[in-house]
């Protein structure tokens, strides 16, 4: 049997092109829709007291004639965007798939026991899987960023530098898709104040961002005083403790708990002691131009840095020298690097300059930073490179040695007399105001070659040495050693 | 007009709750569902969000798998067992059989959707003690009902012209590409290494596809902080989005439909 039925179908295809236009109206909306990035959050208080936080679209970027539910649903609906780069193509299926938070759950379970056995190198593919699955799992962004940037090391237990990037940009990207709260905001200071330990206005910059989210628990919020006077905006420290001191006060005094109380005592004796400090080291007397003589920072104290740096075998280097500050707490940055190593810099590098995280650092690059400890005045470490070719693989023709103490990441008591932006420091040869911006520092570098560190070609006999003029041994007498072949570190002087 | 309509939309309800396969289907999913709060220990410090996550995933991933086993057997089934012949030979249009079956199906499924709400509402109120959390919870599967009843349009509209496993992996390959390109859309737009050629073919495809992903509301649902913009707005305009292609479907399958031989 065959049956067929005949309908007129043109008023049919004029139905399905209107509902076609409907869709496609409803859709895209009329006008230029906003992207997913051109929203900020903005937390609102309410006439009842309350606060909201919604998403509102940035200074300068137009509102559409008609908003496409496309776009309201990337504003409001969508888990986070994703950054597809280094992820693989598995990757990206599961981050678009369902069932994401119990999958990243059930991911995350699993590191913990690579954690337990030490297979540090596994976990990083599942700590970017998991973020990209869930990327409201601020544990995983919080975690993974401290096992990025703390736990690759070599077998002397410096860390591997070269993964920085990847963890501020993890944290970068954990703070974009959790702006609510916080915690990113905060772990991303955390790694540019503890780890980085050198360029405090990005510490301050996050930590101000974590500061305007109301969630953030009394005793982090203490943090940004500290982050202030390293980043040597010492009124503005004092202005916050105050802020804070009146606040912890309040809730003190509305809620006696234990923890209240100490957290106001603990903001009471910072005070205290910042503003004692400040009057030592002649904060208050700098500000109103009188001079500083009788102030603890007046002379600044010349430091008397040398250096010499013995390649004793392959990939090993000896490093030795002075430091005429004789308190403990000295710790002199010591860095190798390839000459031309991306984003470089005097004793460091541009630590923010990506955000992409790449769970895999230039492998073909060194980078290596070590911490001189000074004790009786002197420094005395052996670096040992020989057994992490991966960390070290000394591909490139050129390198640098460079020498750094910079008195914002020094120990208070040292602080005392070089002050927060040194002040109160000198050094006669090595004495550098250009490398950062407002602040004394000690800084002085030497280019150092292939065949030098690896004692081959011309040097497999030789010794390299590279000191000071003005390093003397440790009996006193000036460098004098035959057999061995000496660069001499360029200082001010000779300049 | 509309009496057949009723009439076979009510007789492919009985068909469909007498179905044992869609019936194992739901069955499952409510097992699931029932398990879910075991599994909040994936996460330690986010068992809510992982539970509200899973339960609503259990919920889109079991209605997706019945509107799709559901509608994808309607016609090509009746055509088989020459059943056709006989609704046909009354005073009964294609065009009405084709929506009753519709409606029939999605009534279907709107039965065991609210099934799974039920214990999904329950089993989170027996887990958290928190009642306040359900209003929110219970829009995602709203929302879901809305997704499944233009996947089976899809389905339906597939079932008048291919093969019941052919349409089974069309319709859930259709569901899959629709519900994950709206954020991969995102992603491409955003990024500065896309050429523009790329850009502009990926607006092409996110317009054309059934947007599946403008219903998958349950984020904000699952990690709750960001207050939504204009959120009943937001709702009707998806819902009507849905009606506009669903009956764009239907009719384009009435058209298809009526030109088969059977």
């Amino acid at each position: 049997m065959s049956m067929t039925s005949g309908i007129n179908r043109t008023p049919l295809l004029g139905a399905i092109v209107g509902c076609a236009l409907g869709v496609f109206v409803l859709q895209n909306g009329i006008g230029t829709q906003p992207t997913g990035k051109q929203y900020e959050s903005v937390t609102e208080t309410l006439k009842n007291g309350n606060t909201r936080t919604v998403k509102k679209l940035k200074a300068g970027v137009a509102t559409p004639a008609f908003q496409g539910i496309s776009s309201s649903w990337q504003r409001d609906f969508n888990q986070g965007t994703v950054e597809t780069q280094g992820l693989s193509p598995d990757q990206l299926l599961f981050a678009l798939a369902g069932f994401r938070e119990m999958i990243a759950g059930i991911l995350w379970v699993r590191a913990d026991s690579f954690f337990d056995s030490g297979n540090y190198d596994a976990i990083l593919p599942i700590i970017r899987l998991v973020t990209v699955l869930d990327p409201k799992q601020i544990d995983v962004y919080a975690t993974g960023m401290w096992h990025i940037g703390y736990n690759f090391t070599d077998e002397e237990q410096r860390s591997d530098r070269r993964y920085i990037p990847s963890a501020l940009a993890l944290g970068k990207e954990g703070a974009r898709n959790n702006s609510l709260t916080y915690e990113m905001f905060f772990e991303t200071g955390w790694m540019w104040y503890h780890k980085i330990d050198d360029d405090y206005s990005n510490a301050v910059k996050w930590f101000e961002l974590a500061q305007e989210r109301p969630d953030m628990i009394p005793a982090r919020r203490n943090l940004i005083t500290n982050a202030y006077e390293r980043d040597g905006k010492v009124d503005k420290s004092l202005d916050t403790l105050f802020k804070l001191y009146e606040t912890a006060g309040k809730k003190a005094k509305e809620d006696a708990a234990f923890g209240n109380k100490q957290n106001r005592d603990t903001l009471e004796n910072k005070l205290d002691t910042t503003l004692v400090r400040m009057v030592q080291r002649g904060w208050f007397a700098g500000k109103d131009g009188r001079p500083l003589t009788g102030y603890d920072v007046n002379p600044p104290f010349d430091t008397g840095f040398s250096a010499k740096v013995t390649v004793t075998e392959a990939r090993v280097l000896r490093f030795e020298g002075t430091w005429n500050v004789l308190p403990v707490g000295t710790r002199i940055r010591a860095v190798l690097r390839d000459a031309d190593f991306p984003n470089a810099k005097p004793a460091g590098m541009e630590w923010d300059f990506s955000n992409d995280v790449n769970l895999d650092p230039p492998r073909d690059k060194t980078f290596m930073q070590e911490q001189l400890f000074v004790r009786n005045q002197r420094f005395n470490k052996k670096v040992d490179m020989s057994k992490d070719p991966t960390m070290y693989p000394f591909t490139s023709k050129d390198y640098v040695i460079e020498f750094y103490y910079n008195p914002r990441s020094a120990p208070p008591h040292i602080q005392d007399k070089f002050s927060w932006n040194g002040e109160g420091f000198t050094d006669k040869n090595f004495l550098n105001t250009q490398v950062r911006e407002g602040q004394r520092v000690m800084y002085t570098s030497v280019k150092i070659s292939k065949d030098q560190l690896l004692r081959r070609g011309d040097w497999r006999e030789k010794v390299p040495v590279i000191k000071t003029a003005n390093y003397l041994d440790k009996d006193g007498k000036a460098y004098n050693q035959a057999d061995q072949v000496t660069i001499d570190l360029p200082s001010l002087r000779a300049n | 007009m509309f009496k057949p309509i009723a009439s076979i939309a009510a007789t492919t309800v009985g068909e469909a709750i007498r179905r044992k396969v869609l019936l194992i289907i739901l069955l499952i999913g409510v097992l699931f569902l029932v398990v879910a709060p075991g599994l909040g220990m994936l996460s330690a410090r986010s068992e809510t969000t992982v539970l509200r996550g899973m339960m609503l995933g259990i919920i889109q991933l079991t209605s997706a798998v019945i509107a799709i086993v559901l509608t994808v057997y309607m016609i090509p089934n009746e055509i088989e067992r020459r059943t056709i012949y006989t609704i046909l030979s009354k005073p009964v249009q294609r065009w009405q059989f084709l929506v009753g079956k519709y409606f029939g199906a999605v009534s279907a499924l709107l039965m065991m959707m609210t099934l799974m709400t039920s214990v999904l509402v329950f089993t989170f109120w027996l887990q958290q003690r928190d009642a306040s959390a359900i209003p929110d919870l219970i829009k995602a599967p709203v929302m879901y009902f809305v997704q499944m009843s233009l996947l089976a349009a899809v389905a339906i509209f597939f079932s008048t012209f291919v093969s019941p496993l052919v349409n089974f992996f069309l319709s859930g390959g259709l569901y899959l590409l629709g519900s994950l390109f709206a954020p991969f859309f995102q992603t491409l737009q955003e990024s500065q290494g896309t050429p523009q050629a790329a850009k502009i073919f990926a607006q092409l495809v996110n317009t054309i596809l059934p947007n599946f992903a403008n219903y998958n509301i349950q984020n904000p649902i699952i990690n709750p902080g960001q207050q939504i913009q204009n959120e009943s707005s937001y709702y009707l305009q998806v819902t009507v989005y849905g009606v506009l292609y669903i009956a764009g479907l239907l009719v384009a399958g009435t058209i298809v439909f009526d030109r088969r031989e059977v």
